[in-house]
């Protein structure tokens, strides 16, 4: 595995921060959730409950390939433990708030003397610096001050959540994961390590195309676009008969063409009508309606063939039930079902990206609190069993 | 190279980027802005269709978007239709560490630059391969957009009112972008995997995948419940209540989210109605939940008697976690995208016209990324790079030009 050797504790909660541990862990690295004695990550209470009184499905999908150790990094013991734990890994991963860690006495320069090679990856609503570093910033937060929420909804209407409530988690987990395979490429040069610092707004607003220089140069704000997208028409949802949704787009005229021939209504193409995205643009309301009415004369099975006969770029707009159903999901393996410690197996969504020659795997669903707690202190740590039992019993472990 | 770019963590990596559009040249772009060599290898005619995405501007019609995200990258024309280009860009290939490539499958096989030919040639290449669907399944040969793979990955089903219209998740790149993401951790992986073994690579990503991949609990909750997640509307109190979107007096909107009940509590305390949190009325999540409605009916009554700036002022003084719903005004304005260089004005081509783009996300402490130029005119750099790089002469050069090779 490419990423075999390399450990990295993972002292966050929840996902923003957390997710870039278990995408290491995917391809091979050995990953330490550490976690507070008494309940541990609130992920594991997170969403639907299992019949394991220690995890959600979320945890269970989500904590992938981590053994669990419990460390109270609010008693000086549990610092000092922590701080072994630290000498002997690669990565650390944390999300309190900034600020937390150093007041537990667990701030870089204090991390770096014990691991002068350790990559750390601080991951907050707002980063490490500016005037909003200590308000509280979850994904939801993110999304409306990032700018993706304002562009969710109709115009002039009530915005929505753009999708699923914790996308800005991943996307600032998949920034961190680039940043700390960066930084283990300049340790292994150097013998340095560093910090990498993650505000979740700022993943959300860096995908976000060309708003940015839109507004400088123009004063062009976007506003919400309902269904569709201010780049191309038709470019959006439309109902079919039987009550399901298909989504098209058409963002060239070559593409618009396909799908006046799929409606059989070529002529809609030519150069007089349609067949110019300009046109198209500026009749926007009449094109949309022209595909409105078609999708809506024909149940989606029947949309989906005609389009596909044509090559037109369209997709159903699956719901999960529809996933579970559909046979490339099935073909590419992105459906995987993982035995998990007293529940059973569980689906959940497999390794992303795929790798030809070191593909990643999902060795294990979220573990229980604790369950490798006296094998690290014992084994990497080299601590007596009395002592760990002593930590034990005062709480700290 | 000064001393800062020597010390860049992927100095000394070559990236071809042959791909269109955003997904597979986001890789590049992220690889380029820490430090790597990332050339744009563009059809000579019109070059990659992201000059033509989004507003025009000034510099030969290229698009706002095509500046921003071509950032860092040198463009070398180059017709892989043609034999001489595809003999050409073999010859890079050989001499570059990546390829990012995001063709429609088979189409690379058929110019002979599949990866069995270009593996052979390189084995310590590492190419990322981008398409809707993927390299593999029934599916493959779909044309594949991000709309398309938001639909077919699940999350545009979830945006809208419930039972309305289906919305736009927000941004119609969004899948594009998460896609190229996760395609460079697959390289950076691959390269951490080649400096141990010398071998080369392909990742194959598809761009439904990377969407579908960030869905919490959507799978198991299925599989195992049967539960079908719907549209929520602003509002999402599967789990959490308050957590949703609340419009305030002055038609501006504000996103407040209690995940706990400490927190809710603090709302309570910023709403000036403490007893709200007692263990009696909405204290405890579960009763919170159950009462979903009648909660947010409080919240937004609360909400719509005040300005955006006092409800924010409010449920600052308590930690209550809140935020505005930013339009992209509001961002220009803002402090704490000052305070963090989030916008950064980038002169274009030295002509002392800059434009504002996003700067680099993640910031590293010893080896930060940067922006050197933005999106370069065609073919600008196609001469260098073929003298440079493949040791060619004028007159060869030339030849290639007038047949339009390059």
């Amino acid at each position: 595995m490419p990423l075999s050797g390399i450990r990295v504790i993972d002292v966050g909660n929840f996902l923003a921060g957390p997710y870039a541990a278990s995408i290491l862990g995917e391809f091979g690295a050995e990953v330490l959730k550490v976690e507070h004695p008494i309940g541990g990550d609130p992920m594991r209470r997170f969403g639907t409950p299992t019949t394991r009184h220690d995890a959600t499905l979320a945890w269970l999908s989500e904590a992938r390939n981590r053994k669990s150790v419990t460390i109270d990094l609010r008693q000086r013991e549990g610092v000092e433990l922590f701080l072994k734990l630290v000498a002997k890994s690669d990565v650390l991963i944390e999300n309190f708030r900034p600020g937390t860690m150093e007041e537990w006495g667990l701030s870089w320069p204090v991390l770096r003397e014990a691991n002068p090679g350790l990559v750390m990856l601080r991951v907050s609503g707002y980063g490490q610096t500016g005037p909003y570093r200590r308000r509280s910033g979850f994904a939801h937060i993110a999304h409306a001050f990032g700018g993706l929420s304002y562009l969710a909804g109709f115009p002039g209407e009530t915005p929505v959540l753009p999708g699923t409530a914790p996308l800005g988690d991943y996307m600032a987990s998949l920034f961190g994961a680039i940043g700390i395979l960066l930084a283990l490429r300049h340790k292994e040069k150097t013998g340095r390590g560093q910090v990498i610092d993650v505000g979740i707004y700022e993943a959300v607003f860096r995908l976000l195309d060309e708003i940015a220089p839109a507004y400088g140069l123009f004063g062009k704000i976007r506003e919400r676009e309902g269904s569709g997208s201010f780049i191309a028409v038709p470019h959006g949802h439309f109902r079919t008969k039987d009550d399901k949704w298909v989504a098209i787009a058409c963002t060239t005229d070559k593409m618009f063409e396909r799908l006046a021939e799929a409606m059989e209504r070529p002529e809609l193409a030519s150069p007089e009508l349609y067949g110019d995205q300009r046109k198209r643009l500026a009749a926007r309301d009449t094109v949309n309606q022209i595909t409105i009415e078609w999708v809506g004369s024909l149940t989606r099975e029947e949309v989906m063939r005609r389009c596909l006969e044509k090559e037109v770029p369209v997709g159903p707009l699956n719901s999960i039930a529809d996933i579970f159903e559909d046979e490339h999901f099935r073909a590419r393996g992105n459906l995987a079902c993982v035995e998990a410690e007293g529940v059973g197996g569980v689906v959940v969504p497999n390794v992303v990206p795929t790798l030809s020659e070191t593909p990643g795997r999902i060795t294990n669903l979220g573990p229980p609190l604790g369950n490798a707690t006296y094998e690290v202190f014992r084994e990497l740590l080299n601590i007596s069993a009395d002592e760990i039992k002593r930590l034990r019993s005062r709480k700290i472990i | 190279m000064d001393g800062h770019e020597s010390n860049l963590p992927l100095a000394g990596i070559r990236v071809i980027d042959a791909a269109t559009v955003v997904a597979a040249p986001f890789c590049a772009t992220l690889l380029g802005e820490f430090g790597a060599d990332v050339l744009k290898v563009e059809h000579p005619l019109g070059g990659d269709a992201l000059r033509r995405f989004g507003t025009p501007t000034f510099r030969d019609g290229d698009t706002l978007t095509w500046l921003s995200e071509a950032r860092n990258k040198r463009s070398v024309t180059l017709n892989l239709q043609h034999p001489d280009g595809a003999r050409i860009f073999k010859e890079l290939a050989a001499k570059s560490d990546v390829l990012c490539e995001n063709f429609r499958p088979g189409t690379l096989e058929k110019w002979g630059l599949g990866w069995d030919v270009l593996s052979q040639i390189n084995p310590r290449l590492i190419m990322l391969r981008v398409t809707g669907y993927g390299q593999t399944g029934p599916y493959k040969d779909r044309p594949g957009f991000a709309r398309i793979a938001h639909a077919v990955g699940g999350i545009s089903y979830l945006a809208g009112m419930p039972k309305g219209t289906p919305v736009t998740p927000g941004s119609t790149t969004l899948g594009d972008y998460m896609t190229g993401l996760y395609g460079c951790i697959g390289v950076l992986i691959a390269l951490h995997y080649r400096e141990k073994t010398g071998r080369g690579q392909y990742i194959d990503a598809a761009l439904y995948e990377s969407v579908f991949r960030c869905s919490d609990e959507l799978v198991p909750a299925y599989g195992m419940y049967k539960k079908v997640r719907e549209r929520h509307g602003p509002h999402h109190n599967d789990f959490a209540c308050p957590h949703g979107h609340f419009q305030t007096k002055d038609g501006k909107w504000v996103a407040i989210s209690c995940a706990t009940d400490k927190l809710f509590a603090r709302l309570a305390k910023a709403m000036g109605r403490p007893e709200l949190a007692s263990s009696s009325i909405y204290g405890d999540q579960k009763v919170r939940l159950q009462h979903a409605n009648d909660v947010n009916e409080i919240v937004r009554d609360w909400c719509s008697s005040l300005t955006r700036a006092e409800v924010l002022e409010r449920c600052y003084a308590t930690a209550t976690p809140a935020a505005p719903l930013n339009d992209i005004a509001d961002i220009f304005g803002d402090r704490q995208f000052h305070a963090r260089r989030n916008l950064v004005a980038i002169d274009v081509d030295n002509t002392g016209e800059t434009i504002i783009v996003p700067n680099v996300v993640p910031k590293l402490s010893e080896t930060p990324g940067r922006i050197k130029s933005l999106g370069p005119r065609l073919g600008e750099h196609t001469e260098e790079v073929l003298k440079d790089l493949l040791g060619m002469s004028d007159a060869e050069i030339g030849e290639l030009r007038a047949r339009r090779v390059i």
